[in-house]
């Protein structure tokens, strides 16, 4: 796995990313950070072995003067690239307009970006990159269960260090619960409960037959739990299943997947998967006569799969007439919505450009999206954050922070409240439908979909 | 190269030596590597499903599924091992790395709560042949751990390993023939000079001939053998000198 970062400036978001932010390969990104390392006195001490770097005697007074530096490992490359480039470009919009008007009590915020292509084993290579090397503030807007899944526990090693690791782009349990609830914040809406709105909703309108598709790990098993769980709160079970390997493109075949959930006779189908599988999938089950509705969860990057499944098809609504995606924010062309407003105002005005240093193949964004929309919000109520930490912030006091948001308006109409017992802001599920090309909120399920 | 016909049948003999050697050597070789790798795989693989088995115990009281679904996928990744699935107590299968899903023979065992903890060979149609070995969590109680061992991948390596070991062999086999061969001639090449010395010396047995040739400086047994011949050859010279000549008119 490519693994590249960047470094994004104030000054350079809005214009061609200036030098520090070349293509560079793994060994480049840790030159940039040694450099920074020595253009920076109050980090150029002296230091003993990389496994010292994090030892007490090396604690320094984060962040930088001038700079707070969040560490990003997320998708930029890869079948589920739009997830991360998405989030970032949501993120980076919101930064940017901090850091236009003056950054965070005076520090503008960075972001160190590398790929992990939602791979596991890069994901941890990146972490302890950012940890370690590039000492980074905190970490911030991973994307995918199976790779947080495995970072967790290198937050718990290094806990003494307080680094955590907020928002991250995954609904999933283990960093909501111990042992590593304690290393991470979430913003978004968990699986368990986008899963049970689904199914929830699925029942009421008499489709009780829920089969599952999902993605062999453990993404997919999170949501694969959430639904069997939410079933069997209704007493049912889960009436089929199959899977597929993470990273399968749209090129791919889902027949045997169709195949296998044909034969169980379902009411409905839950996907758990990226937009290139997931889009494979309701495309070949339309191919193979499976005409139940689809539904999708918030990951699955809906206007990705939207995008995958309309692209030069014209005959597109037949395949999009019965997708059901959940939501963990509301929809972006809700602009009676505060949140919303601002949100399209600063896409529209920054206009956050794809971190090409790092992405590979041309990618063309989206204007508005689900998921910048999250990365926006996560932003948003990320600066809050450190705004509480005041002039001299610590990681130490990010904890403390976090706690002290309560009943936070964070524009959404739904308000935000963190403590050690609840560390997740938002708790709303939204449901969307495909009308005339583009995602809208689902109010009447059983018209729609009974 | 030419062998002489006196160390032709050693030769042989120590062809049929060194064949027997590699033979037995090959089937000892085979039988080791196959039965020792197979049995580290098996035992690896068994040591994989007492530690998923171990550390699953807090993970499905935790109900946290992806956290187990992620801890296989990590052992999944361990060459020789094709697939694993935990099945709780209940029969219901709650984590597994089967892909589009879970064969239908294992299906059938979960419902029908045959899943054991035994060790058994398993063909499944379409994927392969596999050995399978279990291991229960908390003795049984909160479920079992299957683990897959891929025999094809088994034998292929099996296969591999014997292969390096056989190629080695022939190598040792093939410079241990040419070595016999040279040293053979090495031995035969005075023979021949002695073979040679004594036809020149029965053609003209005639010691003052013979000397300054280079098999009479010689101090093993062929410098010994042509020494022995001037001197007979000497002996024979001398008798006949004695022996009177017969006159004309003494014959008939």
């Amino acid at each position: 796995m490519k693994n590249q970062a960047v470094t994004e400036r104030d000054d350079a978001n809005r214009t061609a990313h200036d030098d520090r932010a070349r293509p560079m390969t793994r060994r480049s990104a840790l030159r940039l950070g040694l450099g920074g390392l020595a253009a920076a006195p109050w980090l150029a001490a002296p230091r003993g072995a990389l496994g010292a770097v994090l030892g007490p005697a090396s604690r320094n007074p984060f962040p930088q003067d001038d700079e707070i530096v969040l560490g990003v490992s997320a998708a930029f490359n890869g079948p589920s690239r739009g997830l991360g480039i998405e989030l970032y470009r949501g993120a980076q919009a919101y930064f940017t307009h901090v850091n236009d008007a003056g950054g965070v009590n005076g520090r503008k915020i960075v972001l160190k970006i590398y790929d992990d292509g939602y791979q596991p084993d890069p994901s941890i290579q990146n972490t302890v990159q950012l940890m370690i090397e590039d000492q980074v503030f905190l970490l911030f807007g991973y994307v995918g269960t199976p790779t947080v899944t495995r970072v967790l526990p290198l937050l718990k090693k290094f806990q003494d260090e307080n680094v955590y690791l907020f928002f991250p782009f995954t609904g999933a349990q283990p960093q909501r619960e111990p042992p590593y609830g304690d290393f991470a914040f979430n913003l978004r809406a968990s699986y368990r409960q986008e899963t049970e709105g689904l199914v929830n909703n699925f029942v009421r309108i008499g489709r009780r037959r829920i089969a599952v598709f999902y993605q062999a790990d453990a993404y997919g098993r999170s949501g694969w739990a959430g639904v069997r769980r939410a079933l069997a709160a209704q007493g049912g079970q889960i009436a089929g299943e199959a899977t597929y390997r993470r990273g399968e493109r749209f090129t791919g075949t889902m027949r045997p997947q169709v195949e296998i959930l044909q034969a169980t006779s379902p009411d409905a189908v839950i996907c758990v998967g990226a937009y290139a599988a997931c889009a494979a999938f309701a495309r070949d089950a339309v191919d193979l006569g499976l005409r139940v509705p689809i539904a999708n969860l918030s990951f699955v990057g809906s206007e990705n799969l939207l995008q995958l499944l309309s692209e030069g098809r014209e005959d597109a609504p037949r395949y999009t007439r019965l997708l059901v995606n959940s939501q963990v924010v509301p929809s972006y062309e809700d602009d009676s919505i505060p949140a919303v407003r601002q949100y399209r105002d600063f896409m529209a005005r920054y206009d956050p450009a794809v971190p090409e240093e790092i992405v590979e193949d041309p990618y063309t964004p989206f204007a508005h999206s689900f998921v910048s929309l999250e990365g926006f919000l996560n932003a948003k109520l990320l600066v809050e954050i450190l705004n509480r930490l005041g002039d001299s912030p610590r990681r130490a006091g990010l904890e403390e922070a976090v706690f002290s948001v309560k009943d936070y308006d964070l524009g959404v109409g739904e308000r935000v409240s963190f403590g050690p017992d609840r560390r997740q802001g938002l708790q709303r599920v939204y449901y969307t439908v495909v009308d005339e090309g583009r995602f809208v909120t689902l109010n009447d399920w059983e018209g729609r979909l009974a | 190269m030419k062998v002489r016909k006196l160390f032709q049948k050693t030769l042989f003999g120590v062809f049929s030596l060194f064949g027997l050697i590699v033979l037995s050597t090959s089937i000892l070789c085979i039988y080791t590597v196959d039965k020792h790798l197979s049995e580290e795989y098996q035992s690896n693989s068994e040591n994989i499903a007492k530690t998923i088995a171990d550390s699953s115990v807090d993970i499905l009281l935790n109900r946290d599924m992806s956290t187990l679904q992620s801890l296989i996928d990590q052992y999944r990744e361990l060459q020789g091992i094709r697939y694993i699935y935990i099945v709780s107590e209940a029969g219901e299968p709650l984590a597994h790395t089967f892909v589009p899903g879970i064969p239908e023979e294992i299906q059938e065992e979960i419902r029908s709560s045959e899943v054991s903890a035994e060790t058994l060979e398993r063909t499944l149609p379409g994927i392969g042949d596999f050995v399978e070995v279990g291991s229960p969590i908390l003795a049984g109680v909160a479920g079992t751990v299957r683990v897959g061992m891929d025999t094809d991948l088994v034998a292929l390596k099996v296969q591999r390993a014997i292969g390096q070991q056989m190629y080695l062999i022939c190598i040792i086999l093939v410079i241990g023939v040419l070595a016999s061969i040279w040293f053979v001639n090495l031995a035969a090449k005075p023979l021949g000079e002695l073979l040679g010395f004594a036809v020149d010396l029965a053609r003209q047995p005639d010691p003052a001939r013979a000397k300054g040739r280079k098999v009479l400086e010689r101090d093993d047994e062929a410098g010994q053998l042509a020494r022995l011949f001037v001197h007979l050859a000497g002996s024979v010279e001398t008798d006949q000198g004695r022996r009177p000549k017969a006159s004309p008119g003494s014959a008939g």
